[in-house]
């Protein structure tokens, strides 16, 4: 009978669905638990990477942009601006600080961007509206009416025309640019760097950092290296950059929840097999009763891999499938690595199928007289 | 007469330490063709052990067994063969398979001997009919009575013709009307297909259709 194995399943469906949706859940776990990680690492890198700049410049001793407290002045402008292996003019302010506005009546979190228009640091348009109106940044006095204007992430959901509080200050929204999240679903405003010292520096004549681009007849690192060297700044490349920000926050903050991962990789592995296991063990009987009436062990072996190898691919491939729905639902952001998602599919699989053998195995070796009793 | 299934010194024991039981205990036994023999005795003296053992779905620990005067041995073979062309066997539980309908489950033993899908079915059809249930084809296990279920796994024992049937307490679940039908049953089925018939029982009344019997006591055989 081809179908034998169907039929047993079919006539033991509530077990098996649960069996499968038991792998389900565990796979799904764990591929969200990675999609987190992942998805906070894609966030890391997103903002810096968009930037288009080379060199990160901080102050000495805050470890490199991002990390430590950094305030560097802005006389560095000019000297890098001259300075060798960096394209003319390039080089470019930025403030990058967190910021608690209050959003339609809620505190809310949010990274301000401070930048100068036209330069590196944020976008140059808008995706819809305006980019805020530009200050006069080397001739820039306080007193300077420039208006507080604000470029928001798309995923914000504000409307263009609507005000934000920002301090004491209300500012208000003039366009959208594409999302560009900073690790933790954390938004980003861009504005001019003149009004971002007002709000956040104490209008001093200091940024957070500067950004700038190497000359292409220069190798980034060398020059990096050359600029490191001056005693009052830390140049960083942006790979070193991206590295430093994935450690700092996300590496080290989420050291716990690998930890929880790495154990919930081994609670799933050896669930998920018990699960298999079981369900094998199971059916002692049964098997006795087959080998009773003249199965060859490789039939039932036969009978059982295709049953365990069945359940286990469905259990899989609905995880699989559940996880990617999961990652789109989330609250934050959630991405799959898909290289992940296919080892941790095959590593599943062959434990189901693996333990499900050892115990088909256990099962099989047992005189059908003994087996009938259901206890091995 | 040839012994169709022969047992020398068979042993068999169970658990270990002081809780070892010697379930059969250095049993000689031959069972002659066409014969219908009854083996009885007290609850626990190693009757299911011994025709377990003979009917090869059961190692022994000591001890010889020859079908059909060829040596068996378990380690070497494959007793799947043996178990399905030589052998039918009733047990005292039913041991059906719940996922199957009343003429699945002895298809399936026909299937396992590779026979055909339609006269496999059309033999699983004769045989159940036979026996009385050809309103139960399509019945599952769970759906059958007591009786009924004990017809369909003699049913299924038949199925490969096999040389000899051994039916572990046939009677215990039935009525006394139902096990004088399975007797009869039981005697018209061996004149049809002279087959041997060796029956566990502790149910004196059937005595009478023994050719032979033998008692046992505390795993061994002590008389006949
Ligand atoms: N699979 C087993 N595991 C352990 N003990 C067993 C097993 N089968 C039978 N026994 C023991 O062997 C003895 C003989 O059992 P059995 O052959 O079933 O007797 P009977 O069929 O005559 O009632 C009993 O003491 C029983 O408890
Ligand atoms: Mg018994």
């Amino acid at each position: 009978m081809k179908t034998l194995f169907l039929k047993d399943m079919r006539y033991r469906q509530a077990r098996v669905v649960l069996t499968a949706l038991g792998i389900t859940v565990l796979i799904s776990l764990i591929l969200l638990l990675g999609g987190i990680m992942n998805g906070m690492r894609i966030q890391a890198r997103q903002y810096v990477e968009s930037t288009g700049a080379d060199l990160w410049i901080s102050a000495e001793g805050s470890g490199g942009a991002f990390i430590g407290f950094s305030l560097v002045i802005e006389e560095y402008m000019a000297f890098l601006n001259a300075g060798q292996g960096l394209v003319p003019d390039s080089a470019s302010p930025l403030v990058f600080a967190q910021a608690r506005p209050n959003v339609r009546g809620k505190s809310t979190k949010a990274i301000v961007v401070g930048y100068k228009l036209g330069k590196l640091g944020g976008p140059k348009r808008a995706i819809e509206g305006r980019m805020f109106t530009p200050s006069n940044f080397e001739d820039y006095r306080p007193e300077d009416p420039v208006p507080y204007e604000v470029v928001v992430d798309e995923k914000m959901g504000l409307e263009i025309g609507e005000q934000i509080t920002l301090g004491d200050e209300k500012v208000r929204v003039v366009g959208k640019t594409e999302s560009l999240m900073f690790v933790l679903d954390t938004p980003l405003l861009f504005m001019d760097v003149r009004i971002a010292q007002k709000l956040l520096l104490g209008n001093t004549p200091h940024v957070n950092m500067m950004v700038a681009k190497v000359n292409e007849n220069f190798p980034v690192p060398e020059v990096a290296t050359q600029y490191d060297e001056f005693e009052t700044i830390e140049t960083r490349t942006l790979k070193q950059t991206v590295g430093n920000i994935i450690e700092y926050y996300v590496d080290e903050p989420m050291k716990a929840v690998q930890f929880l991962r790495v154990m919930l990789w081994l609670a799933a592995g050896i669930l998920v097999g018990m699960i298999t296991y079981v369900t094998m063990l199971e059916k002692t009987q049964e098997i006795g009763v087959l080998k009773a009436i003249g199965a060859a062990n490789r039939y039932v072996m036969a009978l059982l891999l295709k049953q365990v190898a069945l359940m286990s691919a469905v259990g899989v491939i609905l995880g699989l499938i559940l996880s990617y729905i999961f990652a789109t639902a989330a609250p934050i952001f959630v991405a799959i690595h898909f290289l992940e998602s296919v080892i941790v599919v095959c590593i599943s699989f062959v434990v189901c199928c693996g333990s499900g053998y050892l115990a088909a195995r256990k099962v099989i070796a047992v005189d059908p007289m003994i087996a009938f009793r259901g206890e091995i | 007469m040839t012994a169709i299934v022969e047992g020398n010194g068979l042993t068999k024991r169970f658990g270990t330490g002081d809780a070892t039981v010697v379930a059969v205990d250095a049993v000689d036994v031959a069972i002659q063709e066409s014969e219908l023999v009854m083996i009885m005795g007290d609850s626990g003296c190693g009757k299911t052990t011994l025709i377990s053992l003979l009917g090869c779905i059961l190692t022994p620990d000591a001890g010889q067994i020859r079908i059909e005067g060829e040596a068996i041995d378990p380690a070497a073979q494959d007793m799947s063969v043996i178990r399905r062309e030589k052998i039918g066997f009733v047990f005292q539980l039913f041991h059906l398979l719940p996922y199957l309908t009343a003429l699945e489950n002895v298809m399936i033993a026909m299937d396992l001997a590779r026979t055909k899908t339609d006269a496999a079915e059309n033999r699983a059809m004769e045989l159940l009919t036979q026996v009385g249930l050809s309103e139960r084809f399509h019945h599952r296990p769970a759906q059958l009575s007591g009786g009924e279920k004990q017809r369909v796994s003699f049913a299924r024992a038949l199925a490969n013709r096999p040389k000899v049937i051994f039916a572990d307490e046939p009677t215990a679940n039935l009525d006394s009307r139902q096990s004088d039908n399975l007797m009869s049953l039981i005697q018209e089925l061996r004149q049809e297909h002279q087959t041997t018939v060796a029956i566990v029982t502790h149910h004196e009344g059937l005595k009478k259709n023994a050719d032979r019997i033998i008692q046992m006591k505390d795993g061994r055989i002590f008389g006949e």
